[in-house]
Order: C-alpha cells, then structure tokens, then sequence
C-alpha cells in the first residue's frame, strides 16, 4: 500500500465528496426544520421576545463555565455534565482556533485568522478526548443512559472519536508514519462528514433553533429568570 | 569489462595505503553503512573493512546514463557531489561509457559508443536514467538520433545489471508527469519491471545520495530499499524528523509570513506550506552544498521534491493541512439546491399528508363508548 496516493485521495476527491455531501445533507435538513413553520402569535406577550432570546444565549455562554451549579443537570451528576460541556469546548477550541485546522478553514474560505499556541489546543485535545471516554463510561453504566443508547447513539460517539484520537496521534507523531496517520486522520474526518447530516451530530445546527425558540417562548411570557 | 579490482587500478596509480584507507573510511560513511547487529553476524564488523574487501574483489563498474524528459539538473547536481566527488567516482569506481552532458564527443560517433559499450558489458553495466520517459503518441515527444526514449529505455534495460533512476523525473514522473501530463510521462519503475531499479528522488537528487548509491551498488550490490525503491539509508526519515526547526513545530512556534518575527527568528514553516513532515529525503542531515544549508534552513519550506508526484500536492505555500481541491461554488450551490429542493420536497408531502391524512383512524370517545 502506497500511502502517499492513499493520502492524496483522502484530502483531494475523496474530502471533496465528502464536503458535498455535508453541504447538500446540511442544507436539506435546514430546509426541513425552517419549513416546520412559526405558528401566528395571537395573544400579545407580557414581555420582550428579543431579550429572551438574549437572555437564553447569555445564560448558554455563562452557566456552564461560571454558575454551573444552577443547572439540575449539574447537581444530579457534575461530572457529566463538565465532562459534556468540556467536550464542547475542545472541539471548538482544536476546530476553530488550532493551526492545522484554521489553515484549512483558509483554503475553504479564502481568509484564515490568530490562533491559539500549540500546547494549549494540544491540551484541550487532550481534555476533549478524556471527557469523551468519560461520557462513553457513562452511557455504558447508566441506568436509564443504557436503555436511550442504540446503535446510532454508539456510532455518532465512535466517528467523532476517531477523528479526535487520530489528530492526537497526528500530532505527535505517535505509532504510524505521518503520512499513514494523515491518511487516517483525513479518512476518519471525512466518514465524520458525510456521517454527520444524518445522525444527531447535526445538533450543532439546531442548537441555534432551540436557543431562539425557547429564549423567545420564555421573553414573551416574562417569565425568563 | 576491466578486469582488474578497484584496489588495484588504485595501486596502480601510486595511491598510497594511507590514502586507500582514507577512501575507504569516506565510503564507508557516503554509502550509510550500518553497524547494525545482523551485518556484525555475517560479514565483517567495521564498516570500512567492508569496504576495503569490497575494494579489493570488486572491478570497476560501467555506467551508461541516460536523459530523457530532463532538464540536466541531476547532472549539475552530480558535478558539485563533494563525497565522493564525481572525479572520484569516475577515477575510482565507475567508468562512465555513455554520458550526453559530461560526453566531449556527440553525434552519431557517441551514439556507436554507447552501442559498443552495451554489447561488451551486457549483462553488467548500470544503467542511470535521468527525466522521465513520454509515452504519449508512440514516445515522439522525446526522441534522441531518432529513436523514441522509450526505445531507446528499452534497448539499454535490457542488458543492465541494475538501474539506478536519478531524479524526481526518473523515480516517479516528475514534473513532466504533473496534471495534465501532456505527453503521457512515465517514470522507469512504471515501464521496466524486469531489472532491480534503485530510486533516488529529489529535484534534483542530493549530489551526496547520487554519488553515495552508485557506490554503494558497485561495492555491494542493491543496498536496502523502501517500498517506493528509495535506499533506506538516506531516505529512511522525513525532512521533519531531522529538521533543526523541529522544536519550534513542537512548540507551535510558526512564521506566518516570510518576512515575520517568527521567520527572522527560524521557527517552523509549516504555515508556509512545508511538506516536510511527509516528505523522504536526507536534506536535513546531509544538506547541500559540502553542508552548508538545506532549504529549510534558509527559510524556505520543503516543497516535497523526493515525493511522487510533489507537484500535484497542493499549493507549495499553501499549509499541509488544507486539503488538496477546494470545492467549486458551482459544485457547493448544486449540492445545497439538490439539499434544499429534496427538503422542500419533502416538507410539502408532509403537508399535505397533514391536510388530507391517507388514512383516518376514528377516535373512540368514552362517550361513543358507552352510547355502545
């Protein structure tokens, strides 16, 4: 096996398809989301929809790294919760403010930006990878975890691992050549791809939906904390 | 062939014992012998005793060198080899019957030697190729006294004892192979099957590493290859994991521009689309010029010059994690059209399967169940 060939098909055609697929999968689950409709506000609000919707953001960015201990979730089971949330930030961390990363986002986007030193990321990969073993332990023992967990629910925390344990090895050049762990890495993140548009992975999306939604519900009825 | 060894043509031009050892020593160490355990279990321990008995049973080799699709890189690079140099190599170790750089004479006078050559030595002389072979519209895009080069390939292959392929071009296509190929180049490996064939990529290939494999084949036959036919002994780390800005890279420290802070300062040019990290070749250790710098070192990321096909490998400035084609918007607004209209699609059925459900399930009320 050539992996120089095996590498440029992962970053070349293969990423590419990759790509599309994201694109067109993401799009159409956007589509079927926005066409569920708003249904017609008849009774006027007690309160500001807007700055309910600003106060449910806020509170996203806030309570967890802050006030976590205002969340049931949190005091029912702190460690999973951190543990979820420090997931979180690692992604975004590595993805958006890693080098290697930012660079690619520079070819797709035509503009790159700063980022962050090496050993941090590096260290919040770290994190990310631990708080996700840490949440797999956790489904695996749960009471009621195990019965929510399919196949699918198995299959998104594997395809998301693998890319992140790749990019660790990737990094430090650990087990396989760098070429061969490239290829991995490429070919993990491009199942991931094509992956995510189907599965709950997509959340990312509707996150913002839910936000919105829920913060404009709230601010309505004033009943926002 | 000559029949007499190495070590006694050396003799016999008065080079001294002193001088003898002094060769072997410096062969010993451009060949990048090993004392490696097993060669200490079959063979003499010290590497220069290795070459001295070579040197003593070994004759000269000849060598025909060919250049196809080239621009004589390879050469020039040879001629500036400063361990063993070229003259030492043709003094002492080669005797180079065919060579259309280095060659005084030309026309067909030179093309009746080659041939002469071949036929005395069938069976024994290297064969060195330079460029690549064009194979497109019968190989007309490159033909030499008339004959296409891969014929003229052929013809020589046949009688080699080994070929040794200089050169991205040889080794792997080249920059004539590069998309869109026009003259549909190939690289020996690809038409020659039946002969050992030693690659030595680069562009051009280290003068040190040429100079080096050819004396290590005619010393102790094809040394040990990667599995792109690459000696392992100068092509068995990447230029990153011998690169002196290495520790910069693990610390993350990266020169965004080339003439930032961080490039005065030497730190690593990733950023700057430094292919080191996948590419094999010995730049880092043995560098260029008698040792003097690699293009790292000055401040210019490594292309991937040793690697196949480098030059279809993405941007050379463009940072090695970015993939290799970015997508058309053309292609991005297709797929999102084709996500949004089958969403559509999708969401008006749903609809519509709302308004006039297909079919309806009477709900029964307690009330119509105790009308019962």
């Amino acid at each position: 096996m050539n992996w120089n060939s095996a590498l440029e098909f992962a970053r070349g055609p293969f990423f590419y398809a990759a790509l599309i697929i994201f694109i067109g999968g993401m799009t159409y689950r956007f589509v079927r989301v926005l066409l569920l409709g708003w249904k017609p506000d008849k009774v006027p609000g007690k309160g500001s929809k807007l700055g309910g919707v600003a106060v449910s953001y806020l509170k996203g960015l806030i309570i967890w790294p802050f006030i976590p201990w205002v969340k049931n979730t949190f005091t029912r089971n702190p460690l999973i919760y951190l543990a979820g949330g420090l997931f979180h930030l690692s992604l975004f961390t590595v993805l958006i403010l890693g080098t290697t990363h930012m660079l690619v986002w520079k070819s797709l986007l035509g503009f790159g930006w700063p980022t962050l030193p090496l050993p941090i990321v590096d260290w919040m990969a770290a994190a990310g990878i631990a708080a996700m073993i840490a949440l797999a332990i956790n489904r695996l023992i749960h009471p009621v975890l195990k019965l929510l967990t399919g196949a699918a629910e198995w299959l998104n925390l594997l395809l998301v691992f693998l890319p992140m344990i790749t990019g660790y090895i990737l990094t430090h050049h650990l087990f396989f050549p760098y070429e061969m762990g490239f290829t991995i890495h490429m070919m993990t993140v491009n199942i991931l791809l094509i992956w995510i548009p189907f599965s709950r992975i997509a959340h990312f999306m509707f996150y913002f939906f839910s936000r919105t939604i829920h913060g404009a519900q709230f601010g309505k009825r004033a009943v926002t904390p | 062939m000559p029949e007499k060894t190495i070590a006694e043509e050396l003799r016999e031009r008065g080079i001294s014992r002193r001088e003898f050892l002094k060769l072997s020593g410096i062969l010993a160490g451009v060949v990048g012998l090993m004392d490696s355990p097993i060669h200490a279990l079959a063979k003499p321990i010290n590497p220069v005793e290795r070459v001295i008995q070579a040197l003593q049973t070994k004759q000269r080799a000849p060598v025909i060198w060919l250049e196809f699709q080239d621009c004589a890189g390879c050469t020039e690079a040879i001629s500036r080899s400063q361990a063993p140099t070229l003259v030492d190599l043709v003094l002492n170790t080669l005797t180079i019957e065919y060579h259309e750089t280095l060659s005084a004479a030309a026309g067909f006078q030179v093309e009746e030697a080659k041939q002469a050559a071949m036929k005395k030595y069938a069976g024994a002389y290297v064969l060195v190729v330079e460029g690549s072979i064009p194979t497109g519209n019968s190989g007309v895009y490159c033909t030499i006294g008339g004959r296409t080069a891969v014929d003229l390939l052929r013809e020589a292959a046949s009688g080699a004892a080994a070929i040794i392929a200089t050169g991205n071009c040889a080794s792997f296509g080249g920059i004539p192979k590069a998309s869109p190929n026009p003259t549909d180049a190939h690289s020996v490996m690809a038409l020659i099957k039946d002969k050992p064939i030693i690659n030595i990529p680069g562009c051009p290939a280290i003068p040190e590493v040429t100079t080096g494999v050819i004396a290590n084949y005619v010393l102790f036959g094809v040394p040990e290859l990667d599995s792109l036919k690459r000696p392992l002994a100068f092509y068995g780390n990447t230029i990153h994991d011998r690169c002196l800005r290495r520790p910069f890279y693990d610390a993350g420290k990266y020169a965004d521009s080339f003439d930032d802070d961080g490039a005065r300062q030497g730190w690593c040019l990733y950023k700057l689309g430094c292919k080191g990290p996948t590419t094999y070749n010995a730049c880092a250790t043995i560098k260029w010029d008698a040792g003097l710098s690699f293009p790292v070192q000055s401040g210019h990321p490594c292309l991937g010059c040793s690697q196949p096909d480098f030059w279809d490998g993405g941007g050379f400035y463009q940072g090695q994690s970015a993939p290799l084609s970015r997508p058309a918007l053309a292609a991005v607004g297709a797929a999102a059209g084709i996500g949004a209209a089958v969403g559509i699609g999708a969401a008006l059925m749903n609809r519509a399967q709302q308004k006039h459900p297909a079919s309806t399930v009477p709900v029964e009320t307690p009330e119509a169940k105790e009308a019962k």
